[in-house]
Formats: C-alpha cells, sequence, structure tokens
C-alpha cells in the first residue's frame, strides 16, 4: 500500500489529521476531498481537526482551512508531531485508532459479533459493539459506543474509543484485563475473582466504576 | 471413512509429536491402517519418537517434487505393518512444501489408510497453513499454563478463519498435584476459555519421556498413566464414550494418613 498523503486519526481528544508535508496543495485538497466524500456524515458538522503543523507550510495550513470549513468542520493548529509517549503499562496499544474507511462505517452503527473473540483477534467499530459470545484474553474489542458481552469478558475492551465519556461495558461475567472507557483506563485486580452477575462498567465522577446490573 | 487429523498447538514444545506417535500407534495397535506425516520440515523427529530413523530413504520433499512415488518413501514401523510414517527433510525448509502439495498428499493417501495424522511445526506461519491444508480435524494440543493456552486459543481462531470448524482439545503435561494446590490451571478454566470439545487429559508421566528415547511411544504400557490417558484418546477417536480417568495424586502413604486423620475427628 502506498503512504496515503493525508490521513485522519480517532484519538482520545477527537481526530487528528496528519498531512505529508511533501505533497502539493492540489494532492491535498483532493485527498481531504475523497476522505471526507467517502463517509458523509461521519464527521458532524463543528467536528474540528487537530492539524499537526511541525513542518508544513503556511499557505497549506490556510488551504487546508478553507477546505474543511466548506464542509462544516473546523480545524486546530497543533504543534506536536506525534501524541506523547504512553506510559509503559499501554505500550502495547497506542490510545488512537486509524479509523478504517471502508463500507460500513456510519455513526450509531450496532456491529454484532456472533462468535467468541479469541486471543489475537480485534475488533473495531465506529459505533457499539454486541458480542454474542467470550472475549478472549488477548483479544481487543475498541467501540466507538458501548460494548455489551453476553458471556464472558477477559480481553482488552475500550468503550467510547473517541472520547464518548457516556458509553458502558456490559457483560455477564466481567473480568477484562482492562477497562477504557473514553480516556479513562481501568486495570484488573492482579488476582481476578470471577463474577457470578452481569456488571457494568461506566464512568461516575471521573473515574471508571463498577456495578452489579439485572439482566 | 478415512480421517485427515493435524495435530497443530501454536506454542512449540507442549506435545505435538508425542501425541501423533502415540495415537498413531495406538490406532494401530487397534487395527486401524494409519499414516503418519511430519510436516516440521528441518526439525523432523516423528521419525526418532517411532525409531525409524535408521530405515528413512526418502522424505516428503522427494514426494511433492516428484522424485519418488509415495509408496517408495513411507517407511513402515517395525511392529505394526499397518502403521506407516512419511517423514520429512531435516535440511530442507518449510517452503520446500505449499498447501497445495499436502491437499493433494493427503487426498491421495485417505483412499487407502483410516487415518492420516499430520505433525504440524509450531508457529502460525507458511508451515502451519500448509500442515493444516488438507486436514478434515485438527487436533489442538496445549498445557495447563496461561501461555500455551493463549496459543492454543490464537491457532483455534487461525483454525475458524482458515474453514476448519472440527477442532478437538487435548490437554498434555497435567500435573495434578499443582493443580490441586492451585498452582496450575485447571481443566475447567482451559475448557470455560477455549470451548472446544476435549478429548484428552494426559498427565505429565516420566515415561513419555523415557519410552521416547526409546523409540516406543508410551501407548499402551499398562504402568504408565499417560500410556492410559493416549489409549483413552484413540477409544474416543473411535467413536468410544469414555469417561475421564481420575489421576493417582499421591502415594499410597499420604493416602493411608489422609484416612487416618479422617476417622479421627
Ligand atoms: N505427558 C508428558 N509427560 C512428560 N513429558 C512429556 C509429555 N508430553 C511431552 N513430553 C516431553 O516434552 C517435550 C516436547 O514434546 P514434543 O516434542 O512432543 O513437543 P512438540 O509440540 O512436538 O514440540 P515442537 O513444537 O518442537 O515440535 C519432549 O521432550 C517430550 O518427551
Ligand atoms: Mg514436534
Amino acid at each position: 500500500m502506498s503512504r496515503d498523503l493525508v490521513t485522519i486519526k480517532g484519538g482520545k481528544d477527537g481526530f487528528r489529521l496528519l498531512v505529508d508535508s511533501s505533497a502539493s496543495m492540489e494532492e491535498i485538497e483532493a485527498e481531504i476531498k475523497k476522505k471526507l466524500n467517502e463517509n458523509p456524515g461521519f464527521f458532524p458538522e463543528g467536528t474540528k481537526f487537530e492539524l499537526e503543523v511541525a513542518d508544513l507550510d503556511r499557505s497549506v495550513k490556510k488551504g487546508i482551512g478553507q477546505i474543511l470549513s466548506q464542509h462544516g468542520l473546523g480545524v486546530e493548529m497543533s504543534a506536536k508531531k506525534e501524541p506523547p509517549p504512553a506510559p509503559a503499562e499501554k505500550s502495547q496499544m497506542p490510545p488512537q485508532y486509524v479509523i478504517q474507511h471502508g463500507g460500513n462505517v456510519e455513526a450509531q452503527e450496532m456491529t454484532v459479533v456472533e462468535h467468541t473473540v479469541r486471543g489475537g483477534e480485534e475488533i473495531t467499530s465506529q459505533g457499539s459493539v454486541l458480542i454474542m459470545g467470550n472475549i478472549n484474553p488477548g483479544a481487543q474489542i475498541i467501540a466507538g459506543g458501548s460494548i455489551d458481552v453476553r458471556g464472558t469478558c477477559r480481553g482488552m475492551v475500550h468503550a467510547g474509543a473517541w472520547g464518548d465519556t457516556s458509553a458502558v461495558v456490559i457483560a455477564d461475567r466481567l473480568m477484562p484485563t482492562q477497562i477504557r472507557i473514553a480516556n479513562m483506563i481501568a486495570r484488573s485486580p492482579d488476582i481476578m475473582e470471577k463474577s457470578d452477575f452481569a456488571e457494568r462498567a461506566s464512568i461516575k465522577d471521573g473515574q471508571i466504576i463498577i456495578e452489579p446490573i439485572e439482566r | 471413512m478415512s480421517e485427515v487429523i493435524v495435530v497443530t498447538s501454536g506454542k512449540g514444545g507442549v506435545g505435538k509429536s508425542t501425541t501423533t506417535a502415540n495415537l498413531g500407534v495406538g490406532l494401530a495397535m487397534r487395527g486401524k491402517k494409519v499414516v503418519l506425516i511430519d510436516t516440521d520440515t528441518g526439525l523432523r523427529n516423528l521419525d526418532l519418537l517411532l525409531g525409524l530413523e535408521n530405515r528413512i530413504m526418502y522424505d516428503l520433499i522427494d514426494v511433492v517434487d516428484g522424485r519418488v512415488e509415495i509408496k517408495k518413501a513411507l517407511v513402515r514401523h517395525k511392529k505394526y505393518e499397518n502403521l506407516q510414517l512419511l517423514p520429512t527433510s531435516q535440511v530442507k525448509d518449510k517452503s520446500a512444501v505449499n498447501p497445495a502439495d499436502l491437499m493433494a498428499l493427503c487426498d491421495e493417501l485417505r483412499k487407502e489408510y483410516d487415518f492420516v495424522i499430520i505433525d504440524c511445526p509450531a508457529g502460525i506461519e507458511q508451515g502451519f497453513q500448509t500442515a493444516i491444508a488438507g486436514a478434515d480435524t485438527a487436533i489442538v494440543v496445549t498445557m495447563p499454563e496461561v501461555s500455551a493456552v493463549r496459543d492454543a486459543d490464537k491457532i483455534i481462531g487461525e483454525l475458524g478463519r482458515s474453514e476448519k470448524d472440527n477442532i478437538k482439545l487435548i490437554i498434555n503435561r497435567i500435573r495434578p498435584a499443582m493443580v490441586d494446590s492451585g498452582e496450575m490451571m485447571d481443566m475447567d478454566d482451559i475448557n470455560d476459555i477455549l470451548a472446544i470439545k476435549c478429548i484428552g487429559q494426559v498427565p505429565d508421566d516420566i515415561k513419555v519421556v523415557t519410552s521416547a528415547n526409546r523409540g516406543e511411544p508410551v501407548v499402551g504400557d499398562g504402568d504408565s498413566q499417560a500410556g492410559k490417558a493416549y489409549e483413552n484418546i484413540v477409544g474416543r477417536l473411535l467413536g468410544e464414550d469414555i469417561p475421564f480417568m481420575e489421576f493417582e495424586k499421591e502415594g499410597f502413604f499420604k493416602k493411608l494418613m489422609k484416612a487416618f486423620k479422617l476417622s479421627k475427628d
């Protein structure tokens, strides 16, 4: 695959726009328009993109701002090139995910997975995710919305991965290695207890809390 | 009906070759026509476990390259003439055989044999893809260890993606005393995670090693717990309903002590 001139990344603080500084303004414009048209409606009006400007020409920056505003979108300049390095603990997986452009990306969509997600598998969805099976250790679910597991959750789950702090994680048996909601991380106790009832993890008063629920 | 079975694991050294050799001999003892294929090219050792190294003339690579016919490359077992081994090369590497080669080979062999059992190399690379290509059934071997179970899980996912849906589990090298004391994962935990049909629980048994060194798989050795466990797996492969055995965890003396203590209070 050739390197993209323009890459849009969803991070915990919103979207970041990465632009190849060697590309011409025309190429950049064409590429941004293409990306936006691929997923009409995916970026709601008023969405602000963080633009990495370290090595971009001033005229290019201005041009990008104009293109985005034509689409009702905004831009914020940022001096940093890459997000700050993740703490060692989470180095396995940086807190940002490339948005997969292709077909089924619509906001609020629900992905239903009808099998157990095994170690090494990863499921990414812009919307919420319903798993009709287990999430095994070493598996990873990343959802823009909430995650509901009709089984045992032992893997890594990240709900509200693009900043939605109202997202929740629900599982029949909730014993994941890590739960992330928006930009918060809770890791499992080192000795895991088997839970006998369904539980829900959500953000309350600035931290992730887990409580039993009826279902 | 003949069956092509691949024995695989993900993690290395958990007992794939040992399992292949024992199931091969065990099925042959029950009168089945069996051929074992070593696909661990470059690291072959199934011939050693069967005590057949000195009889090898040709190998898998000679067959897929068309230098010899399959029949000529098969090595017959010393004791069971209905058991044959197709060894692989010690000097070539895994790229010498591809999935299509193995599929064609399995289809050829299934005409004549009741069981074709393929010993798979460790890992999930090309050698794995080749080994599983022609199989109807996969046996995943794991150990009661977090990392081995993690790899088994990955392999099961991989098999599913290759549309191999008939997958069975063997848990090898169990140490009952450690399971009891909570130092080793217990069978329920493993089955809970892997969620595929378990057809064997084999204890850790020094006799597996000593018999392998002699080139005589332990299956059928009535004095060995592992030997009995392999015999049971053979029965289950033949469709028999055999309950899992209870392992002897403690010596006679310790048991007596316990009984004594129990009666006292
Ligand atoms: N049940 C058992 N009890 C004791 N030792 C065992 C048992 N099963 C296997 N072993 C020993 O473990 C070692 C590895 O076994 P084996 O070669 O069968 O594994 P493998 O999965 O084929 O390895 P590789 O990935 O290298 O091909 C050998 O030394 C074998 O004798
Ligand atoms: Mg081996």
